[in-house]
């Protein structure tokens, strides 16, 4: 951590090295005020932006969350025709199971192919055919999420028709497997399996890039050291791109979890919690829930829809909190590597 | 156990005999139970048969590390299939059904009907220049926000900030966050603030713009920031062991370093919302008629047309819709190859050494 | 200078008054337009083709195809006219921009609550009102390979829809059907997952029949806690679910069914445009939001069930307007576009493209004479 650019150029003393007749003039000064104002405004709009996206969802959300969802009718009744939501996080709950849990799944099919196919790509394939290779697969980052809807629809909800009803009839004593199989195939393991499909180009593409950049001098030296290619691996290119692919994986799952149109076309959606993967009554997104519903919702309807979203904001919130904290804790070789670089 | 450095070697094409074996004899145990037609089925209990011999094979004759090492070979390869075949389906499955949409008229023309007096037959035929127009323009805006901004905070998060600033660490935080946002949100966080500054009925391309920007930063700024780190220190201590300063070696050696990456990172901000339907339609509204004032009127996009062509067909006439759903799709895959293909070139000309 | 003026003003009147007779009189009409005089002229004919302007609007997407229909028979007198009328905002969407000012009317499949006629008349002083402008009915639809003809009684539906009856061998679906039982299998029943007025007049309807067996309120979301329904998003994915999934059944507008569905006989009565106009005139009350001229209506069910001759899950869907625009050429524009499509010129196009029912005369003339009083 302490090996930034940033902290370096800190370390060294100003004006490093160069002859005396070259001293920084007076346009290089303003070129490097006006750079560095701009990079800062830049980050500061950041911080605007969301501060203006947080403060619109939390105005919109506050009357709906806070409101007596008993006694409101248009609230406990209509948002669902579900009777009986005491309050706010009676109803969002199960969203907010839903979309963790299609999140997480959608992860854990996604994100190890995509890390396998980035090293693929760039360390198995013959070097002609590598530069394709990485094409055809940001190809998939070129597909818009209705397509990706669509094509779930009509190919991959025919294609797990077979594998359900066979999980379901021999492996049916399984929490997962149970329940009664879906005919349609609308099930979120099917929408699981398209957002794993959406999230692979943006994970690989970056990890890609990653592990292309690291040192070749590293690579030959195992190689040269009599290491076979997935210890060269495992020792020269894991470790150096260990965050970057964290930070991949995380982008992904930011996208899973905030996929809104894939989701609502592909899944049959319940307002419940359940682990079963093959049936008609699947957990709802919070994402899909507020795209099913929002065109029928009146005012304070909409303000509970808006509410979920605040709700969705403040999950990722603490996914990527936890992420960041598990990938410090548990990085010392990292740690080893950047300090014996930066000696 | 064997020394690893005078182990026997297995011959040279071993991994295909071993793999053709192995899905040959799941094939034949498919058959055998009358499941054949289950292709996926006997593909992949062959896939798990052939890691499992070439590991049993390669650990007798070659050792434990060669072995670990063909396992993960497999292992990588198949993941690479498994990539390759739902691109291969999903492009194919476009193609099938939009190619056959495709005409110039579908294409450049707009969307018309015509009413028979006589019959009272209402006939209307298809054509989506206008959503190409909006997907230009609207994309276009954002891009042109997003990317500078995103690129700028990256460039501060790395080469400005010190680690122990606050602020450096809720921005990156900030952004993380902003990943999550679903994209119906950020459609009305649009919609409601250009209700705020113009007032009711605001549809505008620029409030579509603005919430795909909400989507397209926290891409930008992550890929970016990534990639900048990764070019090496030594670059950056050279040149300014050379005397040059800060700004111009940002500019010209760390960011033609990471040209590539940074190219990449863009396109997929891009790709990404250029396929969003949600936030087009609650910002920009929707109409057929072709609107290229980003900052007036409704604007539709290709991907809301697809969007429309297959949840709200015309009964009369199901063909039209079929053939917009899926052309309008097939020519918006189309536009981003072709971005791709030109980000590709450009990144290749800024490059400063060839890349692999 | 005064008196010159004013017999400019009176010639080009005239003239206008006799170019627009001349028009009217010249058009061929239609076996039942009159054209005696610019005032009677109903439908196309009744048409300025001089309008200029812009129609924003949007909402209900069962409207949909009716409003292409209505756009191009309308351009194709007024081409000045640009109307763009957005389906991808669901009918409370509609409602919702209606009420912040952003529409000009609005395309909504329930008519303006209590709590949004206040909102509305915050933003329009005078008031907005509900117009039914299209007809249609909700199928009990149903994959086609369970046969060419099904009849089911509201009680079955009820049963079938709460999840009650599971097998196509229920023998209350083999006393629907004449004594004939249907081959066992399971009953997959698709259902809308995002909200929409067919929602809201099946279950309107259910409840209103037949309470006994479904007890939930009517609304625009069928209702999320009954379990193994296989809910799809949109009415064209509901049909398309039908129509691959063996026996399946489902709720759609009529106007939606396509390949591979069939709908059902409700209580031995076929859906038609006919039966479902009788269903208005027998059950069709005019309950109104308090702003005069309103047409909200309600249905009474047991007036409707009654008559053997009534299809009895009609759908209607309104187009909602303020009283008082923000100025008058608004007013002459969308007032145009609307007396257009209350005219039977209008709901014979809808009906031609949509596959609508043409809503009887007597809604229509109420409607003209609302949209009479609108400035």
């Amino acid at each position: 951590m302490t090996a930034t650019p940033a902290a370096a150029e800190h370390r060294a003393p100003r004006n490093a090295g160069g002859p005396v007749g070259l001293a920084a003039n007076s346009t290089s000064k303003i070129g490097d005020r006006l750079f560095l104002g701009l990079s800062t405004g830049a980050s500061w709009l950041i911080l605007v932006i969301l501060a203006g996206v947080a403060i619109f969802l939390i105005i919109k959300a506050a009357p709906a969350i806070g409101a007596d969802w008993a006694s409101n009718d248009a609230l406990n009744q209509t948002v669902a025709n579900t009777p009986g939501h005491a309050n706010f996080w009676e109803y969002a709950g199960p969203l907010l199971f839903g979309t963790v849990w299609a999140s997480f799944l959608a992860l854990l099919m996604g994100a190890p192919v995509a890390v396998g196919i980035a090293l693929f790509i760039s360390h198995y394939a013959p070097r002609r055919i590598a530069g394709v290779l990485g094409y055809l697969v940001d190809l998939l980052a070129a597909v818009p999420s209705v397509v990706f809807g669509l094509w779930g629809l009509s190919v991959i909800t025919g294609f797990l028709g077979p594998l359900n009803q066979f999980l379901g009839e021999y492996l049916g004593w399984i929490p997962l497997f149970g329940g009664s199989i879906s005919a349609g195939g609308g099930t979120i393991l099917a929408g699981a399996v398209v957002l794993a499909v959406m999230i692979l180009p943006i994970v690989t593409s970056i990890s890609r890039e990653i592990f292309l950049q690291t040192p070749s001098l590293h690579e030959e030296a195992a190689l040269a050291l009599g290491a076979t290619r997935w210890e060269m691996i495992r020792l020269a290119v894991l470790p150096y791109a260990r965050s970057g692919v964290i930070s991949a994986i995380l982008l992904g799952l930011g996208r899973a979890l905030g996929e809104t149109m894939a989701i609502a076309m592909i899944v049959s959606p319940k307002l419940i919690v359940s682990f079963q993967l093959l049936t008609n009554d699947n957990p709802a997104t919070i994402a899909s829930n507020i795209a099913n519903q929002f065109g029928g919702a009146n005012d304070m309807q909409r303000d509970a829809l808006i509410a979920t979203g605040l709700l969705l904001f403040v999950v990722s919130f603490l996914v990527n909190f936890i992420a960041r904290w598990i990938v410090s804790r548990t990085a010392p070789g990292v740690r080893r590597v950047r300090k014996a670089r930066a000696a | 156990m064997q020394h690893s450095l005078t182990t026997g070697r297995l011959p040279k094409f071993i991994d295909l005999w071993v793999a053709l074996g192995a899905i040959a004899v799941s094939a034949i145990v498919f058959a055998s139970f009358g499941a054949i037609g289950l292709v996926a089925g006997w593909l992949v209990v062959g896939a798990i048969l052939y890691l499992v011999a070439i590991g049993v094979l390669s650990h007798i004759v070659e050792g434990r590390r060669k072995r670990t090492d063909r396992i993960v070979r497999g292992l990588v390869v198949v993941a690479f299939l498994l990539a390759v075949i739902p691109l291969v389906s999903t492009l194919w499955t476009v193609i099938a059904n939009g190619a056959a949409a495709l005409s110039w008229d579908f294409v450049f023309g707009t969307e018309h009907s015509t009413f028979d007096r006589e019959t009272f037959d209402t006939h209307t035929v298809a054509g989506i220049w206008p959503a190409i127009v909006g997907t230009l323009i609207i994309t276009g805006i954002a891009a042109v926000i997003s990317i500078p901004i995103g690129l700028l905070t990256a460039v501060w998060l790395t080469e400005y900030a010190l680690p122990s600033n606050p602020v450096r660490r809720t921005v990156t935080f900030l952004v993380d966050v902003m990943t999550g946002i679903p994209s119906i949100v950020a459609g009305l966080f649009a919609f409601a603030l250009f209700t705020l500054i113009e007032g009711p009925g605001s549809f505008s391309g620029i409030s579509a713009a603005i919430a795909l920007c909400v989507l397209m930063i926290p891409t930008v700024v992550r890929s970016s920031e990534e990639m900048i780190k990764l070019v090496p220190l030594e670059l950056r201590e050279a040149s300014y062991a050379l005397g040059v300063t800060k700004w111009r070696t940002i500019l010209k050696v760390v960011l033609r370093t990471a040209v590539a990456g940074l190219v990449t990172g863009a396109v997929l901000a891009i790709a990404r919302v250029i396929g969003e339907t949600a936030p087009i339609y609650i910002a920009a509204g929707y109409t057929s008629n072709l609107n290229a004032n980003p900052g007036v009127g409704p604007m539709s996009t290709l991907a809301v047309v697809s969007y429309n062509g297959y949840a709200f067909p015309d009964q009369s006439q199901p063909d039209l819709s079929h053939a917009e759903a899926w052309g309008s799709a097939l020519v918006l895959i189309i536009l981003v190859v072709v971005l791709n293909l030109v980000a590709r070139f450009i990144a290749s000309a800024f490059a400063p050494r060839a890349r692999r | 200078m005064k008196i010159s003026r004013l017999g400019t003003v009176g010639a080009i009147a005239l003239v206008g008054g006799l170019v627009l007779a001349g028009c009217s009189s010249n058009t061929t009409p239609s076996d039942d337009t009159s054209s005696a005089a610019p005032g009677s002229a109903t439908g196309l004919d009744a048409i300025d083709a001089s309008l200029a302007g812009t129609i924003t609007a949007g909402g209900s997407s069962a409207q949909a195809n009716a409003e292409t229909a209505w756009t191009t028979a309308f351009n194709s007198v007024a081409k000045g006219v640009t109307i763009n009328y957005d389906k991808s905002q669901g009918s409370g969407g509609g409602r919702s921009n209606f009420i912040s000012g952003a529409y000009d009317f609005a395309g909504s499949d329930a008519p303006l609550s209590a709590d949004e006629t206040k909102q509305a008349a915050a933003t329009y002083p005078s008031g907005a009102v509900d117009l039914p402008i299209y007809l249609d009915g909700v199928a009990v639809a149903y994959n086609s390979s369970l046969g060419s003809s099904l009849n089911l009684t509201t009680a079955t539906i009820a049963k079938i829809f709460s999840g009650k009856i599971t097998d196509w061998s229920d023998p209350a679906i083999t006393a629907d059907n004449g004594g004939t039982a249907l081959p066992a299998g399971k009953i997959t029943v698709v259902v809308r997952s995002d909200s929409s007025g067919t929602a809201q007049n099946f279950t309107n309807f259910l409840n209103a029949a037949d309470p006994a067996d479904w007890s939930w309120k009517g609304s625009g979301t069928f209702p999320a806690d009954i379990t193994g329904t296989d809910a799809q998003k949109g009415g064209g994915a509901v049909a398309s679910e039908i129509a691959k999934v063996r026996g399946s059944i489902g709720y759609l507008d009529h106007s939606a069914l396509t390949d591979g569905v069939s709908a059902a006989t409700v209580n031995g009565i076929e859906y038609s445009a006919d039966a479902v106009a009788a269903a208005l005139t027998d059950g069709a009350t005019v309950t109104s939001n308090g702003v005069d001229g309103d047409l909200s209506i309600t249905f009474d069910y047991s007036k409707i069930t009654a008559d053997t001759a009534a299809y009895p899950i009609p759908l209607l869907s309104y187009a909602i307007i303020p009283l008082e625009f923000k100025t008058p050429e608004q007013a002459k524009i969308t007032v145009a576009y609307l007396r257009f499509i209350a005219s039977e010129d209008g709901q014979k196009a809808a009906a031609k493209k949509a596959g609508s029912a043409p809503l009887p005369a007597e809604i229509l003339d109420q409607v003209n004479d609302t949209l009479a009083t609108v400035k």
